[in-house]
């Protein structure tokens, strides 16, 4: 959740980034230092925090109060590359995503931070998914010392295979 | 009781006693709510092992049948029996009863109402917890006898210890009942040893009918379930009992709020036979 809640963050601020950058086109001088401010903030914590969101304020109200703009150097920000969001702790470990905008437009999300204490470090979903029968672990009930099923009757307990391998055990 | 049904060995190969690619065991049984226990420890390990193996069965049976006569809606003179008669009230309950019932509320506060102490007719049923509850104690009661390898299956809910081979870290072998054919293994887990998951519990209307309810948003009623069959690992016997139970009677979003939730692995099985099933379970 708190990934997903990161990522969306980050698509957010970019769009914080757009919107600021499209104001700017339409305003003056200090309009366009507001959408370069917004943009600076961003490279600096980018997607996950509040800082992103501290952006659309300040070129909002840069927008309101100004004539005049510089389409050039707003647009120069906002394609300005790569944006690294701040680092989420997560179950999986430290989490962090970084986007890539080109030409106004996010064209890659990646993960930037993976670290945890065990072996489930590039495992960033732990969701269960569609598999074939033919894909998860196999069994031979030669093989195994207990059975798992949904809970066995008594009477059901002596035709089981938890049954058959206790009495082999016996 | 033991099961008076004995296989041959040329059904079962691999349990005789030539195979030794099988560790051999010896295993206990005794009959306590509605269902079988079997406890099993390496045998060999030991030179009094069947003695020990008799002890360690008689610590687990005095644990569940002191549950059982607290917590069985099947025994009229049971404290759950009284209280769904009315003759008490929860706040006259035993301190056990009332922590038993506590620790369900609060399974099903986590769960969103998908785990519920609660009968579609209002009765108080804990055996929902009581049975991964005994099994936990059980394993207290195994602790305190010195045994440290053993495997306790309670009605299809499992939980290990060490190793069936005693030091060589190797786990358990748990094979998963296909809930289409309950004659054969849909797959395998690995417990104990040197892995993390040492619980593993499946939940499913194969057995006993649809004994689970769908509970939540208000509602309590019985419902054919979406998954037939769930199984979770985990990392102590009342969660993976627990999220089993909740996984089938609340359906996908449950399964995905207990993967988000819980360092589990599960193994789902719809009621079409599709699988849905997280990393762990891959071969």
């Amino acid at each position: 959740m708190r990934i997903r809640a990161a990522v969306s963050a980050a698509l957010a601020s970019a769009g914080i980034l757009l919107a600021g950058w499209q104001s700017g086109a339409h305003v003056a001088g200090t309009g366009s230092t507001a959408a370069a401010a917004a943009a600076a903030t961003s490279s600096g914590t980018g997607g996950g925090s509040t800082t992103g969101s501290s952006g659309p304020g300040s070129s909002g109200s840069g927008g309101s109060s100004d004539s005049s703009g510089s389409a050039g150097s707003a647009g120069a920000a906002a394609q300005a590359g790569t944006y690294a969001g701040s680092a989420v702790q997560t179950r999986f470990g430290t989490v962090q995503v970084q986007i890539t905008v080109k030409a106004g437009a996010i064209t890659d999300v990646t993960a930037l931070q993976l670290t945890d204490d065990d072996r489930k470090s590039v495992q960033i979903s732990n969701r269960a998914a569609p598999l074939l029968r033919a894909a998860v672990i196999k069994a031979q009930s030669a093989q195994v010392q207990t059975i798992s099923g949904a809970t066995v009757t008594s009477a059901a307990y002596l035709t089981s295979l938890q049954g058959a391998l206790d009495a082999a055990n016996l | 009781m033991q099961p008076t049904f004995r296989p041959s060995p040329a059904e079962y190969p691999a349990h005789s006693a030539s195979n030794l690619r099988a560790p051999a065991l010896k295993s206990r049984t005794f009959q306590c709510m509605g269902t079988v226990i079997s406890l099993a420890l390496p045998a060999g390990a030991t030179l009094d092992d069947g003695q020990v193996l008799e002890g360690a069965t008689a610590a687990v049976e005095r644990v569940f049948s002191g549950l059982d006569a607290m917590f069985s809606l099947y025994r009229s003179d049971s404290e759950a029996s009284q209280l769904a008669r009315g003759e008490v009230t929860l706040r006259e309950a035993s301190a056990p009863f009332r922590a038993r019932f506590a620790d369900a509320t609060g399974w099903g506060l986590l769960t969103e109402g998908f785990f519920t102490p609660e009968r579609p007719d209002g009765v108080l049923d804990l055996s929902g917890i009581i049975k991964g509850y005994a099994i936990d104690q059980a394993a207290a009661a195994l602790q305190a006898t010195g045994v440290e390898d053993w495997c306790l299956n309670a009605g299809g809910d499992v939980l290990v210890s060490g190793s069936p081979a005693p030091g060589t870290g190797s786990p358990w072998l748990a094979g998963l009942v296909d809930p289409l054919d309950r004659g054969a293994l849909l797959s395998g887990f690995p417990l104990g040893g040197t892995g993390r998951f040492a619980a593993l519990a499946t939940s499913g209307t194969a057995e006993r009918g649809d004994h689970i309810w769908r509970a939540g948003a208000g509602r309590t009623e019985f419902r054919r379930s979406e998954f037939r069959q769930a199984s979770v690992a985990g990392l102590d016997i009342v969660t993976a009992d627990v999220l089993a139970t909740a996984i089938v009677a609340g359906g996908r979003p449950m399964l995905n709020w207990a993967t988000d939730s819980w360092d589990i692995e599960v193994l789902a099985v719809l009621g079409s036979g599709e699988l849905l099933a997280t990393p762990g379970f891959r071969a």
